[in-house]
Order: C-alpha cells, then sequence, then structure tokens
C-alpha cells in the first residue's frame, strides 16, 4: 500500500510544471530591436488553458514596459496568445518558432 | 505603443541547399499523403464503390488540416472566453457556420442534402451541459483531440479512447440503471412495437431512445413554417433566420461583453461612435487570421462534403452505406435493418461509439440487443466503418500539416493529464450520446442545415464549459496554494 502512494505521489509528480524565470536577459527580435526580457516562464509540456492563465497572472504583476517571454509548445496557445495581449492592454511583440516549440515577447504597457 | 500585430519568425525551417525532401518531417508527411493515396487506389481497384468511403477519409483529410490551420480548438471556444476573456475561436467557429450554412442551403436547393433534424427536447440541453462540461478537463472535444492525436498529443488519443467506450457502455448500460427511466418511458416504448431482440424495456438508453426521443418532434425551422419555395425556404429562412443572424447576434454580443473595452482603450478612442464599433467588430473577427481562415474552409468543406455524398447517394441508388455493405457481402456489422451509421456529413462521436462497441463484441460481449448498435447504427468492423474514417482522416490530415509546419511533437501526458483525459472522456461520451451528437454532430451539423435544436446544445455547453472553467479554477488554485513556487 505505501508503495503503492509513493508509485502514484511520484507519477503525480511528473507533472508538468510552469517555470518562472525572474532573471533578466536580453533578446533580439527579429525586427532588430533588442529588449531586455524582465519574466520569462517556461511552459513546456502545459497545454491550455494554463499557459494563458500564467501570462495573464504574470502580467497582472509586471511593471508597464516589462517584457514576459512565454516559453510553450501548445500551438493553441500561441494561436491565443497574441489574441490575450490585446485583450490585456498589452503588445504582442514577437513569435519565434523554434524546434523545441515557441518564445512569445509580450510588453506590458500602461 | 505600436498597434502592429507582433511578428511571427519561423526559426525551424532551414530550407538548405538540398532542398525539401532532406529533412525528414516533410518526408514523413510526404508518406503518409501516398499511404492514402495509395491506399485508395487499391480498395478501388478492389471495388469502385468504395469511393463512397473514400469521399469520407478525404474529406476527413481536408477537416484535419484546416483544424491544425487554425489550432481550431472548440474546446477553447468556451474556455478561453470565461477563463481569459479572449473571444477567438468563439467568432471562428461562428465564421463557420454562417459558411456552412450557406453552402448547406445550396446544396439543399440542388436536392442533395441528407440531413435530418434532430428531435427537439430537453436532453439538448442536458446532454450539452455534460459535454461542455467534461470539454474543459480533457482540453479538447471531440474533434479537437482527434486533430491534437494528429499533432503527436497522446493525452488526446486517451481522450479519443475513453469517449469510444464511455459511449458504447453508456448505449447498453441496462439492470439497476433502468430505475432512472420514468415508467412512462417504459410504456411508450412497448407501444413501438420493436423486435424482441432489441429488448428496448431493457436497457436506460433504449427506453430514453425509443420513449422519449421518439415522442418528439424536430425539424427545421423552414419545414416547421410550412414554407415549401426551396429557395426561400433553404436561403432566408434556414440559413439566414436559423444561422446568419444569430451568429451575427453572437459575435456582436462576444465583441460587447469581451473586446469592446480593449478595441477603444487600444484605439483611444474618446467618444466611440458606430463606426468604431464596426471596426473594432472586424478587428475582432480577423484578430486571428488562421482561425478565420480555417473556419472558412472548414464551413466550406463541410458543405461540399454534404453535396458530393448525396450525389453519390443518388448514383448508387441507396440511402445508406449499410445497403452497398450488404451487396458486397460484408453483412456482419449492420443493424438488423442491414444499415450502419452513415451521416453523410461531418460527424465525429457516433462513429467513436462503434470502435468501442466493436471491440467489446469482438471481446465477446453482446452489443446489438439495443435500437443504437442493433436497430440503427450496426457495429461495423472499423476497417469498413465509412464516418470512422472520417476520424482517422482528420487524425491523419491533421499530422501531415503538423509535420510540414513543425508542429509535430510526441506529448507524454503528465498523470493528471491522463486522470483529466479519461473522466472529461467518459463525461463527454455520456453527454454526446444523451443529446445525439457533439459539438460537431448536435451544434454545427444541426444549426446551419436550419435546425435550431442546434443552439439548444450550445446553450448547454456553453453553461457547462462555465461550471467546468470555474472548478478548473479551483483545482489549480488549490494546486498552486500547495506548492511554494508558482507552479500552475
Amino acid at each position: 500500500m505505501k508503495l503503492l502512494v509513493t508509485l502514484w505521489r511520484k507519477w503525480f509528480k511528473r507533472s508538468h510544471e510552469v517555470t518562472v524565470n525572474k532573471g533578466l536577459h536580453q533578446v533580439e527580435l527579429p525586427d532588430g530591436e533588442i529588449v531586455q526580457v524582465t519574466h520569462s516562464a517556461d511552459c513546456i509540456g502545459a497545454s491550455c488553458p494554463r499557459p494563458q492563465l500564467v501570462t495573464m497572472q504574470m502580467l497582472d504583476e509586471m511593471e508597464s514596459g516589462d517584457i514576459l517571454e512565454l516559453v510553450s509548445d501548445n500551438s493553441t496557445t500561441v494561436e491565443t496568445i497574441p489574441a490575450l495581449a490585446m485583450v490585456l492592454y498589452s503588445d504582442h511583440l514577437a513569435t519565434l518558432h523554434t524546434k523545441t516549440g515557441w518564445r512569445i515577447y509580450i510588453r506590458k504597457s500602461d | 505603443m505600436s498597434k502592429e500585430p507582433g511578428v511571427y519568425v519561423d526559426l525551424t525551417v532551414d530550407e538548405g541547399p538540398s532542398g525539401w525532401f532532406t529533412q525528414k518531417e516533410n518526408r514523413y508527411a510526404a508518406a503518409i499523403m501516398a499511404l492514402v493515396a495509395l491506399g485508395s487506389v487499391w480498395a478501388l481497384l478492389q471495388d469502385t464503390r468504395w469511393v463512397y468511403l473514400l469521399v469520407y477519409v478525404w474529406f476527413g483529410l481536408a477537416y484535419g488540416m484546416f483544424l491544425q490551420y487554425g489550432r481550431f480548438c472548440m474546446a477553447s471556444a468556451v474556455r478561453d472566453l470565461f477563463a481569459v476573456g479572449v473571444p477567438r475561436m468563439a467568432v471562428g467557429i461562428m465564421i463557420a457556420v454562417c459558411l456552412y450554412s450557406l453552402v448547406a442551403a445550396t446544396v439543399q436547393v440542388s436536392g442533395f442534402n441528407a440531413f435530418h433534424p434532430h428531435p427537439l427536447g430537453w436532453h439538448i440541453i442536458i446532454g450539452g451541459l455534460i459535454f461542455g462540461f467534461g470539454i474543459i478537463f480533457t482540453g479538447g472535444c471531440a474533434t479537437g483531440s482527434l486533430y491534437k492525436a494528429g499533432e503527436g498529443n497522446l493525452g488526446s488519443v486517451l481522450v479519443i479512447i475513453s469517449i469510444s467506450f464511455s459511449q458504447a457502455i453508456f448505449v447498453v448500460l441496462g439492470g439497476w440503471f433502468d430505475k432512472f427511466a420514468p415508467a412512462s418511458w417504459t410504456t411508450s416504448a412497448l407501444d413501438k412495437g420493436m423486435p424482441e431482440e432489441l429488448s428496448v424495456t431493457q436497457g436506460w438508453f433504449d427506453l430514453f431512445t425509443a420513449g422519449y426521443v421518439w415522442d418528439l418532434k424536430g425539424s427545421t425551422l423552414a419545414a416547421m413554417l410550412g414554407v415549401s419555395n426551396p429557395i426561400v425556404a433553404s436561403y432566408l429562412i434556414n440559413s439566414l433566420l436559423v444561422t446568419i443572424l444569430p451568429a451575427i447576434v453572437i459575435v456582436v454580443l462576444l465583441y460587447a461583453f469581451y473586446y469592446r473595452k480593449g478595441h477603444v482603450r487600444r484605439e483611444k478612442i474618446e467618444q466611440p461612435v458606430l463606426k468604431d464599433h464596426i471596426r473594432g467588430i472586424w478587428s475582432m473577427v480577423t484578430s486571428s487570421k488562421n482561425t478565420a481562415i480555417a473556419g472558412i474552409g472548414l464551413g466550406a468543406f463541410a458543405g461540399l462534403h454534404v453535396w458530393v455524398t448525396g450525389i453519390l447517394r443518388d448514383h448508387y441508388g441507396i440511402f445508406n452505406f449499410g445497403e452497398m455493405l450488404a451487396d458486397m457481402g460484408h453483412k456482419a456489422g449492420l443493424s438488423i435493418q442491414d444499415t450502419v451509421f452513415d451521416p453523410g456529413y461531418w460527424y465525429i462521436t457516433t462513429q467513436e461509439a462503434q470502435w468501442g462497441a466493436w471491440v467489446m463484441e469482438t471481446m465477446g460481449m453482446d452489443m446489438r440487443d439495443n435500437i443504437f448498435f442493433g436497430l440503427d447504427n450496426g457495429v461495423p468492423n472499423p476497417l469498413i466503418n465509412a464516418p470512422g474514417f472520417m476520424s482517422i482522416g482528420i487524425i491523419l490530415g491533421a499530422a501531415v500539416l503538423a509535420l510540414l509546419r513543425r508542429e509535430f511533437k510526441i506529448k507524454v501526458p503528465s498523470m493528471e493529464t491522463v486522470v483529466f483525459a479519461l473522466v472529461g472522456g467518459l463525461l463527454m461520451g455520456i453527454g454526446a450520446r444523451v443529446a445525439m451528437g457533439c459539438n460537431i454532430g448536435a451544434y454545427f451539423a444541426t444549426v446551419s442545415n436550419g435546425d435550431p435544436s442546434g443552439w439548444l446544445f450550445l446553450l448547454g455547453m456553453v453553461a457547462g464549459g462555465y461550471v467546468g472553467v470555474k472548478l478548473f479554477n479551483l483545482w489549480i488554485s488549490w494546486r498552486v496554494s500547495r506548492s511554494d513556487d508558482f507552479a500552475l
């Protein structure tokens, strides 16, 4: 029984969790602009609607002008984020499609 | 503040000097298409009548490609709206139903429409509620799970398996569950004089079908109003009144509740006038071009599908694929009326139920003592299940496009996703059977053919989705409260 519980916990813990990184790094956007990423969320493996909820929550915590980097491999999320940015009065700067998924950059405005 | 939308840059495709075929994703995509083409030729060489089945396959491929192209997730239509306030998918669906209804009206006028209206009753709302609640947890509706499976999402494969078996079991379930059926259903079911072997008085779903649904009436609005002029009936009543006007009202409501505030603020409009709002609605409709294009494509192809099947039925002089199968000597999977499930248009859940039932029958269970399989739909071998091939076509079409766009990725679900997929799939299966279809069969195909019952389904689905989103958010905040870091 104890083994079962441990196994269950182990499997349950294998859930895909979102890791948030507040380390700053610079990114060159496709239009040549170099921006300072202030918040970064790695949502690889997470499916809808989690990445959207993370984006909402993080943009809520951010200051105007801050830049969020969202990493996701969920195509539906990628399609929704630009529309979500509009609703949240933020600017969708770029979406980069990479081998592992997408990196989306959003600037919070006012 | 820039109003320009962000750029999308694809870093995955490096064409290189040696060309398109050197990249393995392109080779896989070409291999899938070649396999389907070769399989089609092989089937036609056996018997040209298989063209009837192949129509389902190729339309399935087209649906799969459009669904993947627009990331056309009907679950997110409800979920994104309530969870994050984004109307992208809801708008996409409205575009698709409008297009579908216009093509369907043309098909109706030309006399090749195979559509059957659904009986109108409370069951549609209740089924929609259960279904809408389920899709929030599975992260995709019945169709969405098919195209996501094509993108390599193994969690969606589990949803398909769960929905197949839950429907098959729900339909044959009897004994103790019969207590939930009112006595009036039993009396009414007995009156129908059904053949003994169906044992209609045993099994909840049989009682529900024969004792309740069969006593209900359903028709297109034009038929209800008794309009006989085909052009007025199809275009003005069934298409304009039943589909396009409600869709426009929904789009305007979506704008008013979810988009207007942001639009006015973004464009820095002080005193918005009607012109600004119309521009805002247009900006909402075009905010995701891929979704809008997919909506147009899906609507047009869904309409064409009805047409092509209608022409083929006319050509072969049949009403149902079962007659053709019987003629070809494949009688094993047919119902007692020699019919199989053959809607002639885009449909998802019933063929999945047949897959589940076929597996259970192969394991030795009796799946035919009921109306659903025994009288109507049969339990055909999946190899000759025509609508079943449409579902497989959707998976393959989505896989081809996902490979070409470098979006194919095998995703192993977490334990939480597995549980959600199985439980959500179970609810979706039950909801789809009670409402007699999913968001495709009971909503998309019905409203666009002038049958208002589909709006009832949508109402139920949206309400179920709303409750689902609230519960899902509670679950997430509970999980966050248990962990120290920001782990949604």
